[in-house]
């Protein structure tokens, strides 16, 4: 019944067949990025905390910076989206509260991103 | 063939009190913490964007002592976070899992997320 190849064979949802190779991986690779990001995210608070808006609009208008934010957004995004799935999965068993959280969750994780990349592009462009 | 739902975790209250345990919780926790705080980040852009009048507001707001706690605190979240992904990366790659290895180096990530919140805090704030 519950063989190594019913284990093996993803349609079956046995074992893990969904995403957690997928997500491991992703969840190390994007969480080694975000240690440089890290870094770069504490320049830029501690360099525009407390500054006026021409200061604020003038350093995110930099191409080099506005690029930098927009890869940390969507990095983090991807990183916390699949943090936030492990909880879902190891505290809501499966069912419509389940599905519900990881809907949730992933139109937060993509809500948070498009928000911050629409707002830089509009410091960009239109200041 | 239906699927059989996976299981979930034990309940918190069933694993004995010991230092990588409560660490791996507050991994946890100051993930989700900063996983709602990404909305600071959005409201300070955005305010940002929208112009003068927001921007001051939330500029005032974020400057409410109360506020400046809070950012303190995150900053402890973010490194401590941090430091607790490369200790993984270290366990990743099968060191440090032994039971000296594996409480030393967790001592080592709150000594280093304490020392590098407080002196980011002296060196951009506190003694600027």
């Amino acid at each position: 019944m519950i063989d190594r190849a019913a284990l093996s064979n993803p349609r079956t949802h046995y074992g893990s067949g969904k995403a957690a190779t997928r997500g491991f991986v992703l969840q190390r690779l994007t969480g080694a990025l975000n240690v440089a990001f890290t870094l770069f995210f504490v320049w830029f608070v501690v360099n525009l905390a407390g500054a006026d808006r021409a200061h604020f609009i003038e350093t995110v208008r930099n191409p080099g910076i506005a690029v930098i934010l927009c890869l940390l957004i969507i990095n983090v995004c991807i990183h916390m989206r699949i943090g936030m799935r492990e909880v879902i999965e190891d505290y809501i068993s499966e069912g419509p509260r389940n599905r519900l959280a990881l809907v949730a969750n992933t139109t937060f994780a993509v809500l948070v991103a498009v928000v911050t990349i629409l707002t830089i592009a509009k410091i960009v462009f239109w200041g | 063939m239906p699927a059989r739902s996976r299981p979930l975790s034990p309940h918190l209250s069933i694993y004995r009190f010991t230092l990588t345990m409560a660490n791996s919780v507050i991994h946890r926790g100051t993930g989700m913490a900063m996983y709602a705080g990404t909305l600071l980040i959005v409201l300070w852009l955005g305010a940002a964007a929208l112009g003068e009048g927001p921007f001051a507001l939330v500029s005032a707001v974020y400057g409410f002592w109360l506020v400046q706690v809070v950012f303190f605190l995150a900053t402890w979240a973010l490194f401590h976070h941090m430091l607790g992904g490369i200790r993984h990366f270290v366990w990743d790659s099968i060191h440090a899992l032994d039971p000296m290895g594996r409480e030393t180096i967790t001592r080592v990530q709150w000594a280093l997320s304490i020392i590098l919140t407080l002196g980011a805090w002296a060196l951009f704030v506190w003694f600027k």
